[in-house]
């Protein structure tokens, strides 16, 4: 084949693929990008390990973890990877009994602050290519340090962090084992922590059991659920592929956290959420004043990219363990899988960026609500169908307890004296 | 003939500055070995008061739990009287708290002009307060503070909105502020009252003063309005074993020494290595900054370990030559003074005659309010002073 004639031939392989794709029909509306490609839903495959933080065995739970996995285990519950060794490890907020996240609407962090935003859920994170409400992770390896670090979730300063690491005489052991170090090195706790959360991965739930050829997998009413997903609901259109969220970001008009301004009544407002909004909208580099004194909400990826059409966008949240991970949405506004249902049926709501802005300089900014937000119409029997479907992505609740941590040793006692 | 006449006139020009730098060396030593009473501090009373409430306030710290005055505090002489601080909580410090008390006149040639005093046991910290508070304020070791969430924790507070107002002039509270108005309550802290400042010395204390400039050689470290020279020596203080057995505090050794400061072979070395931490250099292993002699009649227990618990303990060592250490390390002029029981009493009464009014009795203690409050009208409120003026 000449060169031209080969680069025909790709090309309509492609747009075959594009034609034939089962998905093609799914965002016929709504979605003018053609190349806007959604991933069919479908099993999960076994969590993908980088190349720089691989393991031999690649266990999943329920199976035994290898030694970096349980290393990742025990640093994923010590507390002396917080500041003040006091409750801010990281199984704290996200805790193995509530889900591995927390059932509060917002995520306790260190003491003397509160967070802002709710606790995610660590299982099935392998999958994620953008971790946090904002997407500001591209990893599981970047993730943890993160939200160890951070003033208001563990206060850790890295280098207490590995002075303490080196004198628990078990971890150096552990540390020496799996990474080689001769002492522990804080940046290989982190990939530990991030093997176990892959580790911590749920491979088996009714759907992915259906979707492998198992039909008895799924009751009638969730699989009448998946149709309506599919269809009418099109929750598709954003929650698509094996993890059922496209990352990408979109403001649904979520109301704004009762935490900042206490919803009905002024006064239940959480005075340490507010602190740590301003936190972050003053921390966040490169903001202008008038900013930082006139948003009163979560700009979720505007802290990203600084873009004022990207106010109020979050990445769709994955939905797979949400039986377990109750509140939902960036601020835990919503209380169950019903409200959740319930929210996406009225249209969605307003918030505070989905109203046009002006800014001091005469720019004018578009609400940010994605036009995909419209009203359903689902009758009660339909809401009932779409969460019996929601509920069969999770399976068991993948409960471990808080494992038996290394502790301190007076060096004289077991480092032998040269 | 003309070389040889160059030769002349060049030797004796040499000679002539090699006079003038000597005469202009001596003038400075002589001007530094000056010891006297210190300089006047101009203070503003708006902003010391401020500086007071957040000297005692725990919002100041990472958890919330502590305040300067937790290891500065003020019925103790501006220090913890324990041998080894606390540090942030579940660290464990590895050095004694020094006193506040005169802090004001450390720094890099700020207040006292030919005299450059650092902070810190090890001396790694010497331009001003204002540095020397954020220091305090930030470090793993001692508050563990993220400086942007404190001071939104303070813009939550209606009264610090306002009292940053009147003091500054500020629109609301900020980080910046906090690391001045600190400063400026520390300058308060200064003697007051000191028999030797005012020429009250009774004459024992001023037999123990001749010995203090001549037998004993006190004053060739100990010199200045403050009684020190600013710089680091090993003096052979023994090393104090809570350190390293406590794996706690052998942490925070390694994490402030090792990982903040970067110094190296860390985890093999099993003594405090002082001014080494700064100068990296080995033969600096150690060394310690002389600490002033001001005020020792409120904080004890002394040097940078807290391992001696009284004055008669400090002269004592002192007066067999200091400890040993490896050759090379100490400082030569430790040698035993050989002073008698006589003489050691009249160096002890000048030494308190060094020490004023307790400033600590006259501080008030400021409870820390902690009970955070909603913002009233969250939605328009732009956090500043506007919100709060009628």
């Amino acid at each position: 084949m000449k060169s031209s004639e080969k680069l025909m031939f790709i090309l309509l392989v492609f747009a075959a693929l594009l034609i034939f794709s089962p998905v093609g029909t799914a965002h016929a509306e709504g979605n003018p990008d053609p190349t806007d490609f959604d991933m069919p839903i479908g099993a999960l495959p076994p969590p993908p390990y980088p190349v720089d933080n691989a393991t031999l065995k690649k266990n999943v739970w329920p199976s035994k973890m290898d030694a970096k996995q349980e290393l990742g285990y025990l640093t994923f519950f010590d507390p002396k990877l917080s500041g003040d060794q006091g409750p801010s490890a990281c199984s704290d907020c996200h805790n193995p009994l509530q889900g591995w996240g927390t059932n509060e609407a917002h995520s306790k962090g260190y003491p003397g602050t509160a967070h802002w935003r709710n606790s995610q859920t660590i299982v099935n994170n392998a999958y994620l290519q953008k971790l946090f409400w904002g997407g500001s992770s591209p990893s599981l390896e970047a993730q943890a340090p993160s939200a160890a670090r951070a003033a208001r979730a563990g206060n850790l300063e890295r280098d207490q962090g590995e002075a303490r690491l080196r004198l628990a005489p078990e971890y150096v052991k552990r540390f020496n084992d799996v990474y080689g170090d001769r002492w522990p090195i804080l940046q290989n706790a982190w990939r530990a922590i991030a093997s176990f959360e892959r580790y911590m991965s749920q491979i088996d739930t009714p759907f992915d059991k259906y979707m492998k050829g198992n039909k008895k997998a799924m009751s009638k009413s969730a699989i009448r659920g998946m149709a309506i997903f599919k269809g009418k609901a099109n929750c598709f259109e954003c929650h698509n592929g094996p993890m059922f969220t496209d990352e990408k970001f979109y403001n649904l008009g979520v109301k704004r956290g009762e935490g900042l301004d206490g919803g009905e009544d002024p006064e239940d407002a959480m005075p340490l959420v507010q602190i740590n909004l301003r936190w972050e909208i003053y921390g966040n580099k490169g903001n202008e004043e008038w900013i930082f004194r006139s948003f009163k909400d979560d700009a979720g990826m505007w802290f990203r990219d600084k873009q004022l059409s990207s106010r109020g966008k979050f990445r769709t949240a994955p939905l797979r363990f949400t039986r377990f991970t109750a509140p939902f949405m960036h601020h835990g506004q919503l209380d169950s899988l019903m409200e959740v249902i319930e929210f996406y049926n009225r249209g969605g709501d307003e918030n505070e960026f989905t109203k046009p802005l002006t800014t001091p300089y005469g720019e004018k900014y578009a609400g940010t609500k994605s036009p995909i937000m419209k009203k359903l119409n689902l009758t009660d029997e339909e809401k009932k169908d779409l969460e019996q479907f929601l509920l069969a992505l999770s399976a068991d609740p993948m409960v471990l307890p808080t494992p038996k941590l290394p502790q301190l040793q007076r060096m004289a006692d077991w480092m032998p004296k040269k | 003939m003309k070389a040889k006449t160059k030769k002349v006139v060049y030797k004796s020009f040499l000679s002539i500055v090699a006079v003038f730098v000597a005469a202009f060396m001596l003038t400075q030593t002589v001007q530094a070995a000056n010891i006297g009473p210190l300089p006047k501090i101009k203070i503003n009373a708006k902003k010391a008061e401020l500086g007071r409430k957040l000297f005692f306030d725990t919002k100041l710290s990472g958890d919330a739990l502590l305040a300067c005055s937790s290891c500065h505090d003020h019925k103790l002489g501006f220090t913890t009287r324990k041998p080894l601080s606390d540090g942030y909580v579940s660290m464990l410090h590895f050095r004694n708290a020094p006193t506040l008390i005169n802090t004001a006149y450390k720094g890099g040639k700020t207040v006292l002009k030919n005299k450059r005093i650092p902070w810190h046991w090890d001396g790694r910290l010497g331009t001003n307060l204002n540095d020397m508070t954020r220091d305090a304020l930030v470090t793993s070791e001692t508050m563990n503070m993220d400086m942007r969430i404190m001071q939104e924790r303070l813009r939550q507070f209606p009264s610090y909105v306002i009292e940053f107002n009147s003091a500054f002039g500020a629109k609301e509270p900020s980080n910046g502020l906090v690391r001045k108005a600190i400063p400026e309550f520390l300058k308060t802290l200064t003697s007051k009252n000191v028999p030797f400042d005012k020429g009250k010395l009774d004459s024992k204390a001023k037999a123990g003063l001749n010995l203090f400039k001549g037998k004993a050689g006190c004053i060739r470290c100990h010199n200045g309005p403050m009684f020190t020279d600013g710089k680091p020596h090993n003096t052979g203080v023994p090393e104090n074993p809570e350190v390293f057995k406590d794996p706690v505090r052998h942490v925070t050794l390694i994490s402030l020494l090792g990982f903040s400061q970067g110094l190296e072979n860390i985890m093999n070395i099993r003594r405090d290595p002082g001014y080494m931490t700064v100068s990296h250099d080995a033969k600096d292993m150690g060394k310690f900054s002389t600490p002033t002699l001001r005020e020792l009649k409120y904080t004890a227990p002394y040097m940078h370990n807290g391992m001696m618990d009284s004055l008669d303990k400090v002269i004592d060592f002192y007066n067999k030559g200091g400890g040993p250490d490896r050759p090379g390390l100490k400082d030569v002029a430790m040698v035993p003074l050989r002073l008698t029981n006589s003489e050691k009493a009249e160096l002890k009464s000048f030494l308190l005659a060094l020490s004023g009014d307790d400033i600590g009795a006259a501080v008030k203690y400021e409870k820390p309010d902690l009970d955070y409050q909603p913002l009233p009208n969250w939605v328009n409120n732009d956090y500043t002073i506007k919100n709060y003026k009628k």
